[in-house]
């Protein structure tokens, strides 16, 4: 069953084109990665799907419902969340209550907003730290508060965008186990931007590529990491012809 | 029942800071019962007043971060509500408050919703610029006395009036304002906890994540716009009947609004002590400063040189004032 649908989007920034004439599926309980080099527009595009910008042309369709034209606030709550990128905060809330903020959507009581952030700290292994503030913490940990910030507001699908970025090896192990965690025992629909590639590869159900704003590829992990286009956008036009035989 | 047990519960405070604010609490309780001067009385009066304002200016410009320097309109709204009434129509305070509190948020959401498309600065600037026309227009308009502002003369009444709080000595305004202060302070502690509260500490901290977690942040903002108005509103109909002497000039202007925005931010902004704190600084230090050197010509504007002064500390040292450094000393000890 379809999750969400993306028709023919394009996003204009003045002359630039940061997506162009994209279109896709997610269905529900997939896990997606979206992964492209720098500038391909892939955050564009999460910021197209969660509202925060509008789009120039095209149609999204979540859950059966046309959202394209709903603002950020309206497809959050129609259970759509996301995490940022660059998340600065400014030291003013507790981790605790970040995450209760991401619970408040669904409930107006703060009994009931502190229980289920306390139940998504332990889930995410973040308990010991609830009462520090966000800005206190290691980034691997700052990682994990969006997640579960997001995660407060029991969304249907989570748009994750570069939540491995900086980490260090174990810490991306453990990050891995949480997004598994989130897809598998939550049953939460996931795309992820990462350019963390053995991330990517090793937990997407499916792999899409961007590229100057266009969808170069979309299949699964072995065949993106075969395919021609994918490998000319990383590496360029030159070393897909020098190197040709050996990726044939 | 759990909206009145968050306004009622202050245990995540600790113990020390709990027992002081009793003490405090208890102090004011009884103050008036000691021999005092009118000046310690009139000074305790401003205090109680300015706190409130302050915790108002705190809901938008604390928690929500969108600092507010047109308060004072709201002031002059409350005041001249329950002052016109009073002396047009003989309706008693207790009427003409609200009221004037209906007026005021009306005119906050007239002026709040297209003023919240503005972000930072520009939003400071149109608030001030807001107040400053507001007062414009109560100097020309003859109905609330243009210029020369409006008298309500206590020899009319029957004082100790409390329907339309017409007293003769300050002890009665002083215990009136002392139970809209506790209320306040009740209140803000529910407000902290609140949905909204939360809401508007997560629009602070970044506002494309705030939309993202469903909050509407024109629609909060608006709305907390509206509850800052009506504190601010009601304490300016006490300042009518207390003062009994109203005029544009010194309900409405920029002054006013800068104190207001002043004290929150040098007690704290965003905390619950914070307005108090600084409106327990700065209020006795204004009055004796005036009372010192007031009278020697030449030196009036010295208060306006303390609030430059206190600006710069606190945009140099902690922008978090005083109940900042409090909380930073606080966590250092506990790691």
């Amino acid at each position: 069953m379809t999750l969400l649908e993306v028709q023919h989007l394009t996003k204009q920034f003045g002359g630039l084109n940061a997506n162009r004439d994209i279109s896709f599926t997610v269905n529900k309980g997939e896990l997606v990665g979206l992964i492209g080099p720098n500038g391909a527009g892939k955050t564009t595009l999460f910021n197209c799907i969660s509202g925060l910008h509008p789009v120039t042309a095209g149609t999204i369709l979540f859950d059966g419902r046309d959202i394209t034209s709903l603002k950020a606030h309206e497809v959050a709550r129609m259970g759509l969340a996301r995490t940022f990128q660059v998340y600065v905060a400014s030291g003013d809330l507790t981790v605790i209550e970040n995450v209760m903020v991401g619970c408040f959507m669904r409930t107006r009581s703060r009994a009931r907003a502190r229980a289920r952030a306390q139940e998504i700290l332990e889930e995410l292994n973040l308990r010991e730290v609830g009462d520090s503030l966000v800005s206190e913490l290691p980034v691997a940990a700052q990682k994990r508060v969006t997640m579960a910030t997001s995660l407060g507001s029991d969304p249907k699908l989570l748009l994750l965008d570069e939540v491995a970025a900086g980490l260090n090896p174990s810490e991306i192990e453990d990050i891995m186990k949480n997004i598994r965690h989130i897809h598998n025992d939550l049953g939460i629909t996931v795309m992820l931007i990462e350019h963390v590639m053995e991330l990517v590869m090793k937990v997407s159900d499916r792999v899409m590529v961007l590229d100057y704003g266009r969808k170069i590829a979309d299949g699964d992990p072995e065949s993106i990491a075969r395919d021609k286009n994918v490998i000319k956008a990383y590496l360029g036009e030159r070393f897909v012809r020098e190197h040709g035989e050996a990726l044939a | 029942m759990e909206t009145l047990r968050n306004a009622l519960d202050f245990s995540d405070f600790p113990r020390f800071d709990l027992l002081i604010a009793g003490l405090v609490a208890v102090f004011m309780l009884v103050f008036p019962l000691f021999p005092h001067s009118a000046f310690a009385m009139a000074t305790m009066i401003q205090f109680l007043m300015f706190s409130l304002y302050g915790m108002g200016w705190n809901t938008i410009g604390g928690y929500g971060g969108q600092v507010d320097l047109g308060k004072a309109q709201y002031v002059g709204i409350g005041a001249y509500t329950t002052a016109v009434l009073l002396i047009r129509w003989d309706i008693p305070f207790w009427f003409s408050m609200p009221l004037g509190m209906c007026f005021a948020v009306l005119w906050s959401f007239i002026i709040g919703y297209p003023l919240f498309r503005l972000k930072g600065h520009y939003f400071a600037i149109a608030t001030i610029a807001t107040s400053l026309v507001l007062m414009d227009l109560f100097q020309v308009w003859d109905f609330v006395g243009a210029a020369r502002g409006l008298e309500i003369s206590p020899i009319k009444y029957h004082p100790p009036d409390w329907w339309r709080l017409i007293f003769k000595e300050d002890i009665y305004y002083y215990y009136v304002i002392l139970g809209f202060f506790l209320l306040g302070v009740f209140y803000m502690n529910w407000f902290r906890k609140s949905r909204l509260g939360y809401q508007l500490r997560s629009i602070k901290d970044n506002e494309d994540v705030a939309r993202s977690l469903g909050i509407n942040v024109h629609w909060a903002k608006i709305k907390t716009y509206a509850i800052a108005t009506a504190f601010v509103s009601m304490v300016g109909s006490f300042h009518a009947c207390y003062i009994k002497n109203i005029e544009p000039e010194d309900t409405m202007s920029l002054d006013i609004s800068i104190l207001i925005a002043l004290m929150a931010m040098l007690g704290g902004a965003g905390s619950l002590w914070g307005p108090i704190l600084g409106a327990a600084v700065l209020i006795p230090l204004k009055s004796y400063l005036k009372e010192w050197l007031g009278a020697t010509a030449g030196l009036a504007g010295i208060d306006l040189l303390l609030y430059a002064i206190i600006i710069m500390a606190i945009s140099a040292i902690e922008p978090r004032g005083i109940w900042g450094i409090v909380e930073k000393i606080r966590r250092r000890k506990r790691r």
